[in-house]
This record gives C-alpha cells, structure tokens and sequence, in this order.
C-alpha cells in the first residue's frame, strides 16, 4: 500500500494542475481573443457621428494620414439593410438582416485585417464548373446559334445532365466543354466571367468589391445559409457548392434617413457577391456585409448633393459633401491606442480648424455628444463588458479551486503520515529529533509535488496544445474507442467471474466498476455515433469556431508553484503533528 | 563516582488516561542498573515492565514530580529536547518484543539508522563498519540487503540488536526480545544477549517468563507496579 499512495499522491497532485492549467488557459485564451478578435476588423482607433455622418471625412482622412503616428485611416460608412437572398430555388427568396459596412477597400485593408479575413482565395474545380455552367445557361442562345443541330443536342443534353448531378458529385463539366465547344464559343463563354481565365480572380474582386466591373458584396461567410460549419469548425458549401455565394447576386435595401431624423423611401440595389470573410467572431461573421463606400452613401442618401434654395428648388445654393459615419485608424508600430486617441482627438480638432470659412457645411465639434472617438477596446465595451465580469467570477472560483487542491493534497498526505506513525516512532525511539522528522516528510511533500506539477503541466500542456483535436474525436468519437472499451469491459466481466469464484471481493468490485464504466464510455460513443456526433463548444455560443490552444504561462507557473507550496504545507501539518506524538504511543500504532 | 550506578530509576510512578479513566501503571518503582550488569526485571503483562523500561530509555516521561531516571546521575528528564534525542541514540540501545524495523530500508540501512540520526558526532566509515561487523557477528552478513519482511522473525530480532549496538551504547534496553519468538529462537536470542554481556555490554531486560528471566544474574520481581 505504502508505495501506491505516493503515486496516487502524484497523480491527483498532477490531474488538479492539469485541471486548472487546461481550464484557466482556455478561459484566458477565450478572453484574449474575444478581446482582440474585434479589432481584426476595425483598427486602433474609430472616430463616429452617428447616423448623418462627418462631412469632408476625405480632408479628414488626409490630415490623419499625415501625422507620423498614424499609418492609414479609412472611412466608413455603415447601417442596417435587408439582403434578399439568392436561396432557396423558389421565388420566395429569404432575406438576411445585415450590417452593411460601405468601405473604401483599398485603404480598409490597410487599416484592419480585411484581405486576411477574406475566405475564397481560388476557386475550386467543383466551383470553376459551377461558373461555367451558369456562363453557358446564360450565353445558351449564342452559343447554341452558332452550332450544328447534332452538337446543339449533345450541349443540351450535357447540360441537362449536369444540371442534376453537380448537386452531390464533381462532373467535369469543364472537359466535357473543352471537347464540345469551338475555340470560339469558349472565348466567349469565358468572357462573361472573368474568374473562368483565372480561377484566383475570386480573391482580387474581393478585394475591390467589384465584379466583372460592378460593384460588389463580400458578406460574413455566416451570413449566407448555403455554408455550413462542420464537426471540425470549417465552413462547407452546402449541395456540392451550389450554393457558393459567389455565383449568385443579392437585392440589398436599406433605410436612409434625413438630416431631421425622418425616414425616406428605402433603397434597394441588385449586387453580386464578390467574396466571403470570415473574421472568426461569430457575431461578426454572421450579420456584416461589405459593400463599396460609394454604395452604402447612395443608399443611405449620404453621398455629395446640391444644396437648393428653400423658396426655389432651381437655384443651387451650395455643395452638400459625402458623410461617413465613421473613420477607421491604424497606429504606427509602437503607438497604443490609447496614445492613438489624444493624437486623433487633436488632429479632428485641427481639421476642423482649416475648414472654419471655407465650406457651409462644418463637421460636428468635439463637445457634441453624438461624435466619439473611441479605442477598439472602448468601442467594444458593450461584447467584453459581460466578458471581463465573467473573467473576475472566473478568478474567485478558481480560487476556490485551489483550496479544493490544497485540501485534497492535504487529506492525501494526513493517511501518508497516519500510514507511517509507527515509522515515525521507531525514528523517534531512535533518537531522531522532531525538526528531523518534520524535514523528512517535507521533502517528501516536496518531491511529490515537484513530480506531480511537472506531471500536471505535460498533462495540461498536451491536452491544452490539442483540445481542438480532443473536442473534434469527443464530438465524432471513433468507432474503435468504442470497441476498445468493449472488449476491456468484457475482460472485466472476465475477471469478474474468475477471480470471483474463488472468492475474493476485490477484483469482483474493481472488474464490475470498470465493466461499468467502459461498458458506460462505449455506449456513450455509440450513442454520440448514432446522433452523427456533437458539438459541445458552439461557435454561435462561444463567438469563435475554434477553442483557444495556447498554454497561459503566467497563471500555469503560479499554479506550479501554487501546488508544489501546498504539498509541502499539506506534508508538513501531519507530519508536526506526527513528530510531537510520544515515540511510546506512535509505537503502538498498527 | 564508582558508586554513582550507570542507570538509576527512582520512586518512578506512571499513570496511562484512557479518556476519562485513570489507570496508574507505576507506583513508585526504584532500580539501580551497575556497569556489565543483566538485570530482568520479572512481571506479568500488565504489571508494568515495558512502561518501566521506556521510562527508563527516556521514550515516555514519568508523571510530573514522581520520581526521576538518573544516567550517570544525571537526572534524564531535566535534559533538554536535543539531550534527549542523543541520549536515546547513543547512551542507551533499545531492542522491542516487534523488532521495529523500517520496511522501506534494507538490513544494513536499518542498522545503520541510529548512526545516520547521529549524524555529525559518527564517522560515516567507521558506522558502515560497525554495522557490517555486528551483521556479520549476528550471522547475518549474507542478508545485509534483504528487507525485514524478507527475514524470520530470529533473524529480523538479530537485526534490531545490531541497530541498538551500532552507536555503542552503554546500556542495552531489550523489551520481552523473544515474546514474538518460538522457543528456539528465543534462546538463540538470549545466547547473542548472553555473549554481549560477557562482553562487557550492561542490560536491562524485561519479560514474563521465569524461565527466561533466569538468564540474568539479577531478577527484579514487578508486581502491581511496584519492585
């Protein structure tokens, strides 16, 4: 017994470190993310004016770009809109309430993560035929002119074909077109669509918001029904990539309002979709669409119009300028955003400034109260606030976690000195000192808690470093889990019935729990099969699709230290009382 | 100072609480141990032999003012904690009816135990020496790295002899040393406590046999906790 309990010692030392480490990290790393996750797509710094928007933000984004610490500006023009939606197959299309963010592209992917976020940077063959298909249905009157009626035929038929079987598998249309198409026809099935002379085309028209020349969409890979997260918190277009948004068009609305407040008629423009991102917040992914400035202006009636006369609409009296709700920052290297902030608040200052006299229009002063400028982190506030609350009730639990440690530590090496009584009274008829015994036990704790720490943090380290992993095989256990812990149940049983006749209890206690419990975990495995598997961390719960992986050394060495402090405290209170027993009466200790 | 006895027990009282109960074990028991004496002290259990022999090898106290153990007249219980703790290493040695080895050391560790709590006044070498030239006088030289549960209960008796002898002390305590042994064990026991006292060594030995009490050449009578 006496060399079990030590290892039991160890263990349990290592599985409350493991156990706090994992937990900790995840929630620090959760946090973190949730923190900056945000600031992917939206910069340092963002000045606001509510829903009329800063005038002549253009002179504004050049005095910003000037200052040494800013390294771009972009401005925005944002609001919500209804996109009706290319899906499903029927008339009644299904709309999507969104986010619409107008951005200049160019410089908003200086300012944020814009062209990292964007999820299509090639098309696939799958989706390479999927183009192809709808160039052909469109150009199918012209191309079908210039054709023999057999090789008419044998289009229609192709097409007719695969029409139904693209849906679920990879058809090769496009070899298929290769052998039936003139070099003629082919030019010109692939000038409708640019993508089909370069596949990557998809990316750059992302980026520009345009396609094919007309201004575009990229919308949250969320947005749209037609992808699906999988198990492993990738994103699949659903129905062999039928519905891959960038094929299609969307309808977007949205409501402008009057400089008074009133609400004018509501906007509508048809858009192709250009690209999909994906920022990784799920509540971002799922609601926001880009859309060209110049767009989100028209709609919003934000853009440059003439002032008239009030008593005759003829006489134009003056320039109403483009607005944009608000102007995106990026610091230099080394500036923080707090530092970004003043710098912003003094520079909107001097533009406003230069511009006193010299336009009727004047953007709003600082002291209005609708005008913010705000650090990403305040702009957040709203998303992180419950967060933060949620790290604080995080920290006391967990210190309650501690001293659930310290006393399980402690009870552990209360029966190691108990065991050892006796022990201690032959050391002390021997002549031992109380110190000398105390010191023993303490670099037992010690050890124990050095190798149990060190136990704790491999433990901890390998399950942090692959919970991806872990939560992918708990959501779709593989089968052979399940007939591993069957067979062990059923050796088990084994040992059960052989070790019982015989009479012993032991084994018939330890053989039926772990019958039970491997029996358990293999029918939990075939259960979750049968379900088609689980998903415990929800993106639409946890704002990401991925569990954050990455070990929090701080609060990791504190807990190291933490443990291996209270095996020495948990050795050495058992151990005094141990010591300062009459060597007689530890003697008699059975 | 020849007069003065090696070991000296004075109107030594003792009384055990079991909870609430009082039970009074010594009622003022005296004894004078002379160098290169083998006192046993005769007595039916209960009688309070064993409680004599730890009060006088300093591992239980004796009730508060009720007599004292004298070490070269020197009172034991006036020592300091630290006094103490040498004088139950290397002025006495105590050998228990149940061995009292440590089942995680091997015979020589076991052995070398008292020598190593010693620590700073004994040579490393000379207790490696000791101890192995004991072992090897007990007969035991070829189970030096055994551990206890390893041996017969003669042999593991044999090996608690030589951790009691190994810091050399100047009186042996052995509490009933063949009360866990058959009868030939026994004697070959008392035959190596026999061959020691010839030797020089002084003992003191406590048991509940007669027959084994003969073996000394003093035999104290305990009964109801008094000589």
């Amino acid at each position: 017994m006496s060399r079990v309990i030590p290892l039991i010692a160890i263990a349990a030392v290592g599985l409350c470190v493991a156990l706090v480490i994992v937990v900790v990290s995840v929630m620090t790393g959760f946090l973190d993310m949730v923190q900056s996750a945000g600031k992917t797509l939206m910069g340092d710094v963002i000045i606001t004016y509510g829903v009329s928007g800063i005038p002549h933000y253009d002179t504004l984004v050049e005095k910003l770009e000037e200052d040494p610490s800013i390294l771009a500006a972009t401005p925005i023009v944002d609001g919500w809109g209804l996109l009706r939606m290319p899906y499903p197959d029927s008339d009644a299309k299904q709309s999507e309430t969104v986010q619409v963010w107008g951005i200049d592209p160019d410089s908003f992917t200086q300012v944020t993560g814009f062209n990292d976020s964007l999820h299509w940077k090639t098309s696939s063959k799958q989706q390479l035929d999927w183009l192809l298909f709808d160039a052909i249905n469109k150009n199918a009157s012209a191309i079908l002119q210039t054709m023999s009626d057999e090789k008419q035929q044998l289009l229609i038929d192709t097409i007719g074909g695969a029409r139904s079987t693209m849906n679920y598998q990879f058809t090769d249309l496009w070899s298929a077109m290769e052998a039936q198409l003139s070099d003629k026809q082919w030019e010109l099935v692939k000038a409708y669509d640019e993508r089909l002379q370069n596949p990557e085309k998809v990316f750059a028209q992302g980026l520009s918001l345009s396609r094919n020349g007309k201004a575009g969409i990229v919308s949250g890979l969320h947005v749209s029904d037609g992808n699906e997260r999988q198990q492993d918190g990738s994103y699949a277009v659903i129905r062999n990539d039928h519905w891959w948004m960038p094929r299609f068009e969307g309808t977007l609305t949205m409501l402008p309002i009057a400089s008074d407040g009133g609400l004018i008629e509501p906007e509508s423009i048809i858009m192709p979709f250009t690209n999909e991102f994906q920022s990784g917040v799920f509540l971002i992914d799922s609601s926001r669409i880009f859309v060209p400035i110049e767009t989100a202006q028209q709609l919003l009636h934000l853009d440059k119009a003439e002032l008239v006369d009030n008593d005759d609409p003829t006489v134009v009296v003056g320039v109403d300028p483009a607005r944009a709700t608000s102007v995106l920052l990026c610091g230099a290297d080394g500036v923080t955003a707090d530092a970004l902030q003043l710098i912003a608040a003094k520079v909107y200052d001097e533009f406003r400034e230069t511009l006193r006299g010299s336009t009727t229009v004047m953007p709003p002063s600082r002291g209005d109260p609708s005008l913010s400028i705000h650090t990403w982190k305040e702009q957040q506030k709203s998303f992180t606030g419950p967060v933060e609350k949620e790290r604080e009730l995080m920290r006391t639990l967990f210190s309650i976690i501690y001293l659930v440690v310290a006393a399980l530590i402690l009870s552990i090496f209360w029966a190691i000195v108990f065991e050892k009584t006796r022990d201690i009274g032959i050391l002390r008829s021997l002549g031992a000192s109380r110190a000398g015994i105390v010191w023993i036990f303490l670099r037992y704790g010690g050890i124990i808690g050095v190798l149990g720490s060190l136990l704790g943090l491999l433990i901890g380290w390998l399950v942090t470093k692959n919970i991806n992993e872990i939560h992918a095989a708990m959501g779709a256990p593989p089968i052979a889990i399940a007939i591993g812990a069957f067979v062990v149940s059923v050796a088990s049983l084994w040992v059960v019935v052989v070790r019982g006749r015989r009479g012993e209890i032991l084994p018939i206690v330890v053989g039926m729990l772990s019958a039970i419990t491997f029996g358990g975990i293999g029918g939990i495995v075939l259960f979750v099969r049968s379900q088609g598997g689980i998903v415990i961390w929800d993106a639409s719960v946890y704002y990401f699709s991925v569990i954050p992986n990455n070990i929090d050394w701080p609060s990791a060495s504190f807990t190291l230290v933490g443990a291996v402090l209270f095996c020495l405290l948990g050795a050495v209170i058992p151990a005094a009382k141990a010591a300062d027993t009459d060597p007689v009466k530890a003697l008699r200790h059975e | 100072m020849s007069n003065t006895p090696l070991l000296q027990g004075i109107d030594l009282r003792k009384t055990y609480h079991l909870g609430k109960t009082e039970v009074p074990v010594l009622h003022g028991a005296s004894l004078e141990v002379q160098r290169g004496d083998w006192i046993t002290v005769l007595g039916s259990s209960g009688s309070g032999k064993s409680t004599l022999l730890h009060l006088l090898g300093g591992l239980d106290r004796p009730d508060k003012n009720s007599g004292e153990v004298l070490f070269h007249g020197e009172s034991v219980w006036k020592k300091t904690n630290k006094e103490i703790n040498e004088y139950r290493n290397s002025d006495i040695g105590f050998v228990f009816q149940f061995y009292h080895l440590l089942p995680e050391l091997n015979v020589f560790e076991n052995v070398l135990l008292p020598a190593m709590i010693g620590g700073r006044k004994t040579n490393n070498d000379m207790a490696r020496e000791r101890a192995a030239s004991l072992l090897t006088r007990f007969g035991l030289d070829h189970r030096m790295l055994h551990r206890p549960r390893e041996l017969s209960g003669g042999e593991r008796q044999r090996a608690a002899i030589a951790r009691a002898l190994v810091n050399k002390p100047e009186v042996l305590l052995a509490d009933e040393p063949t009360g866990n042994l058959d009868e030939t064990t026994g004697n070959e026991i008392l035959d190596v406590l026999q061959g020691l006292h010839q030797d020089g060594l002084t003992i003191v030995m406590v048991t509940h046999e007669q027959q084994i009490a003969e073996r000394g050449n003093v035999v104290i009578q305990l009964r109801n906790g008094v000589v």
